[in-house]
């Protein structure tokens, strides 16, 4: 063991008052936030400042903005491993640890977020696959389990190594050992481990990807102004890059000062990460110009009051700071540092800053996309409180808010004094004059030995009516004679529907992705709707006679018709000479309905009235619209089998690289003490 | 397997019977998953379609329909499952009133993107809010294009009139802390043959509802008028149709109304008039 890994052991014994002091703080912060957060529970999201109009806030600005950070790690780690960059050895470890906490942080707000946090597990219960919530829950999970194993996995020579280390109390070592698995470092425990090493390393990268592409579907899938964008998948993806490789060279440039770990984080390490962020920096700002430049040219209605708000209004403060300090200033010091040779000495200290303005603009950044599309609805926000149309979070939020960014360093804190911020055994690998020659190009991606591994990515009654005359038994007078009406109807053939204008050829069933089962496929959807029944024309005709017999010839005779809950009145129509009268009605109707046809009476005739039970043709089946597009009960396997799949896939791969490679087969060969 | 071509043509159809296989696995699961009927509290109690047309060229915006609501449902303060609107596209096109409920969508953004299945579409075309079941995530209230959706955000106020009831799905009260509201059609006062709250109230019989499988609607007048005839009087019109949300309330144009306009009514409370 040379000096400077003496220096990186004693950094998990070695605890001084300040980092006691720096951990009561930590602990002070969270448990206020816990206080805050029993207010919350016990009296309900009015603690907070969001209301109908503006119903997300700052808990989902953070977990968009903690999942963003959670990218720092892995992707960057997995990418550097799987090209094979030999600079990556002593930052893996420091980036794998934020990712791990930035997760576990990032889901616990959208538990703070939930009005029912109690209610969580109905996620599970009644969990639908057609919800992008349900894909986060999903993608979330993964991917967290995936990072845990990804940081574990490279870590167990390292425990191997401690357990093994006198200098460490007995307690220590114990926990090592059994976390390390019994790893004995066998070329073939080597050979095990680097297989699933990059098999993890492989898989990770898409799972990365996925996870915030559709954190921003959330957004996405609505209709509102600003989130309904089709770039929202890499603009996010692209920003949660950005914000996590600044999390990464913060983190660096922090353990490098308290830990004293310069033997390990030499400037080349600054200089190639600085290029990373560099280069990330200019790829944001082509996917913020992209965005904001094609909705402000066109200027449409929801999008212009949107626009409005960002550019001049209520949030252009944020707006544009964030562009600033999140784009404009870490560009401008990243160029200085990394391009101009006199301010080369202070590469460090600017990178630092760069990256912490990184950082606090990713935050502001989220809050910009989060918040001012719900301040900007459809219909004009109206007849509400006056608290409810501006945001303006609560000292409740903003406690808790500090508190998960507390929890975060805490656990961070807690990793770092747990395990070493740098992996042991990759540094040793590596000798301080290879670090000092790896300035390979960051995205260049080289083929490897261990072979191709193929990435999956998704990515009504005829007949007769009963006639049935009705007598007025009215004789107070002699004169108006009673009136009998008889009415029978007759169902007339389908006519040839109504020549409609031309809408063009295609058929709006077969358009949409998401509209139509799967070949082959039954969904739990409408299907009796599918064919609408035909409309059935049909004629009602009465026959009207006063008592002695006598037609009553060309008198206004009415119809009408009884529905569920009102009268639908036809109007009337001239009896014939005959005293006939017909109606022929052709609308959209099913059922069967009592029809009246009435007279309502002269000087010489009592009213009469005759109901006839018109069948207009069988009602459809009861189903759910067609027009229902994802709305089914049941599972649609036309958006829930992509998901499943990826998914799927990426749990096959932990399952191989983890149980199989590392709990399985290490053991055995261990056991049998047989060459690979 | 052998490095041949007829090894490498072998592995490639082994390949495909197992691709081809997996599918017909993977089918016969969702088929077997999916081919069910519709869960119960799906089914409508009628076979009928509900459908609200509201008639703006009678709306004057008296918030009769809004305070009935209120009264009935017992809604929370600073919620309208109702809201009246004032629509100003351009001033020099004038303005109107414009009455809001659910829309009831036959494609319904706040169904599709619920975790849980809490808001759920019945036969009878209501779009209904399970209480019991909502995790309170607001994905419903950001996926609403239509603002109509609420949320209890602290326990609401409650009357001892409103405990006396049991909740049901049907009524949605007594209300609860953490949870979405919105408007429900009344399917209460469906089941018993009445206007909802909101039309029964309107003075100006301005909302008529019906049974679209009827093609007749009825207002609070007891006019009923046939859904299929609106074109006469001029077309009729959805809320943003072009979202595809397909909604199941029709507006009637606000042509010669025979009331103050908006700016004539605040002229007018302003003491100007």
């Amino acid at each position: 063991m040379n000096r400077r890994e003496t220096n990186l052991l004693q950094t998990l014994t070695h605890s001084g008052p300040a980092f006691y002091t720096w951990i009561a703080f930590l602990g002070a912060v969270i448990s206020w936030g816990i206080f805050a957060y029993i207010l919350q529970l016990r009296f309900g999201l009015i603690e907070t400042g969001m209301g109908d109009q503006i119903s997300w806030g700052l808990y989902i600005t953070n977990f968009v903005f903690f999942i963003g950070i959670s990218h720092a790690g892995t992707l960057i780690s997995a990418i550097l491993r799987v090209t094979d960059a030999g600079w990556r050895r002593p930052i893996t470890r420091m980036a794998e640890g934020i990712t791990v906490v930035a997760l576990c942080i990032g889901s616990a707000m959208v538990v703070v977020d939930m009005g029912r946090p109690e209610r969580l597990f109905n996620v599970l219960r009644y969990g639908r696959i057609q919800s992008p919530i349900l894909w986060d829950v999903l993608g979330v999970t993964t991917y967290l389990t995936g990072c845990v194993l990804y940081f574990y996995l490279p870590l167990i020579p390292d425990l191997g190594i401690l357990a093994s280390d006198r200098g460490l109390p007995a307690a220590r070592r114990k926990l090592y050992s059994v976390l390390s698995l019994g790893w004995t470092g066998t070329p073939t425990e080597w050979k095990l481990l680097e297989k699933a090493i990059s098999v993890m390393a492989v898989f990770i990268i898409p799972l990365a990807i996925s996870v915030h592409t559709v954190v921003s579907w959330i957004f996405a899938m609505t209709l509102r102004p600003g989130w309904d964008s089709s770039i929202f998948g890499p603009y996010f993806v692209v920003g949660a890059i950005y914000s996590g490789a600044a999390a990464v060279i913060l983190a660096m440039c922090i353990f490098r000062r308290v830990f004293h770990l310069e033997d390990y984080l030499a400037p080349v390490h600054f200089r190639n990460l600085g290029w990373l962020l560099l280069s990330f920096s200019g790829l944001y700002l082509y996917f913020n110009i992209n965005e904001y430049l094609t909705i402000s040219y066109k200027f449409q209605e929801g999008e212009k009051r949107l626009l409005t708000q960002l550019f001049e209004g209520p949030f252009s403060t944020y707006f544009w700071a964030g562009q600033v300090t999140c784009i404009l200033i870490p560009f401008v010091l990243l160029v200085a540092v990394l391009a101009v040779k006199r301010c080369e000495p202070f590469l460090i200290p600017v990178l630092g800053l760069a990256s912490f303005l990184v950082i606090l603009g990713a935050w502001i950044k989220r809050f910009v996309i989060v918040v001012p599309t719900l301040a900007s609805p459809f219909l004009p926000a109206q007849r509400l409180p006056e608290k409810w149309m501006h945001y303006s979070p609560s000292w409740v939020e903003w406690s808790i808010t500090a508190a998960a960014f507390a929890a975060f360093l805490l656990l961070y804190t807690v990793l770092a004094k747990l395990f070493p911020v740098v992996s042991l055994w990759e540094t040793r690998e590596a000798e301080p004059a290879d670090v000092e020659h790896g300035t390979e190009a960051v995205g260049a991606f080289g083929p490897r030995n261990w072979g191709p591994v193929a990435t999956a990515v998704l990515l009504c009654v005829l007949g007769g009516g009963l006639a049935r005359g009705e007598t007025a038994a009215k004789n107070k007078k002699m004169e108006p004679l009673p009136v009998t009406i008889s009415a029978t109807w007759k169902a007339l053939p389908p006519e040839a529907p109504l020549p409609q204008p031309a809408t063009g050829t295609y058929s709006a069933r077969h358009t949409f992705l998401f509209s139509k089962p799967l070949p082959g496929f039954s969904t739990g959807r409408a299907k009796a709707d599918e064919v609408a029944p035909e409309m059935r024309p049909v004629e009602i005709e009465a026959q009207a006679r006063d008592a002695r017999g006598e037609p009553l010839a060309f008198q206004a005779i009415g119809f009408s018709l009884k529905g569920a809950l009102g009268t639908l009145d036809f109007g009337s129509r001239p009896s014939d000479g005959e005293g006939k009268v017909k109606l022929v009605i052709r609308d959209r109707r099913y059922g069967r309905y009592p029809v009246t046809v009435s007279f309502e009476g002269d000087e010489s005739h009592q009213p009469g009235r005759a109901t006839v039970l018109v069948d207009f043709g069988p009602r459809p089946a009861p189903a759910l619209p067609v027009a229902g597009v994802l709305i089914s009960p049941y599972f649609s396997p036309e958006i829930g089998l992509p998901f499943l799949f990826f998914y799927g896939v990426m749990w096959c791969a932990f399952a191989y690289s983890f149980g199989y490679l590392v709990l399985w087969r290490m053991r055995r060969e261990r056991a049998h003490r047989r060459p690979l | 397997m052998s490095s041949t071509r007829r090894g490498f043509v072998q592995s490639l159809m082994r390949g495909s019977a197992w691709a081809a296989g997996s599918w017909l696995g993977v089918r016969s699961l969702v088929s077997a998953l999916n081919n069910r009927e519709l869960p119960e509290r799906a089914l409508a109690p009628t076979n009928q379609k509900w459908v609200m047309v509201n008639d703006l060229a009678k709306c004057d915006g008296c918030r009769d329909c809004t305070k009935a609501c209120t009264k009935m449902h017992f809604v929370p303060p600073q919620q309208e499952w109702i809201k009246v609107y004032e629509i100003t596209g351009n001033s020099a096109a004038g303005s109107y009133f414009l009455p809001r409920t659910c829309m009831h969508c036959d494609n319904p953004p706040c169904v599709r993107a619920c975790p849980v299945g809490a808001t759920y579409k019945r036969t009878d075309g209501i779009v209904l809010m399970d209480q019991d079941r909502c995790i309170g995530c607001r994905n419903c209230i950001a996926q609403c294009p239509y603002s109509a959706r609420s949320f209890n955000w602290g326990e609401p106020p409650h009357t001892p009139e409103e405990l006396a009831h049991k909740y049901d799905v049907e009524t949605n009260y007594p209300h609860r802390k953490g949870v979405v509201e919105k408007c429900i059609f009344c399917p209460h006062l469906l089941r018993a043959g009445k206007l909802p709250a909101c039309a029964a109230a309107c003075k100006m019989g301005a909302i008529y509802f019906g049974d679209e499988l009827e093609d007749a609607v009825t207002n609070s007048k007891g006019e009923t008028m046939q859904l299929s005839k609106i074109a006469e009087n001029g077309a009729g019109f959805r809320l943003m149709e072009d979202l595809g949300t397909e909604p199941r309330v029709y507006y009637l144009p606000p042509v010669n109304r025979k009331y103050a306009s908006p700016e004539e009514k605040r002229r007018h409370d302003a003491g100007l008039a």
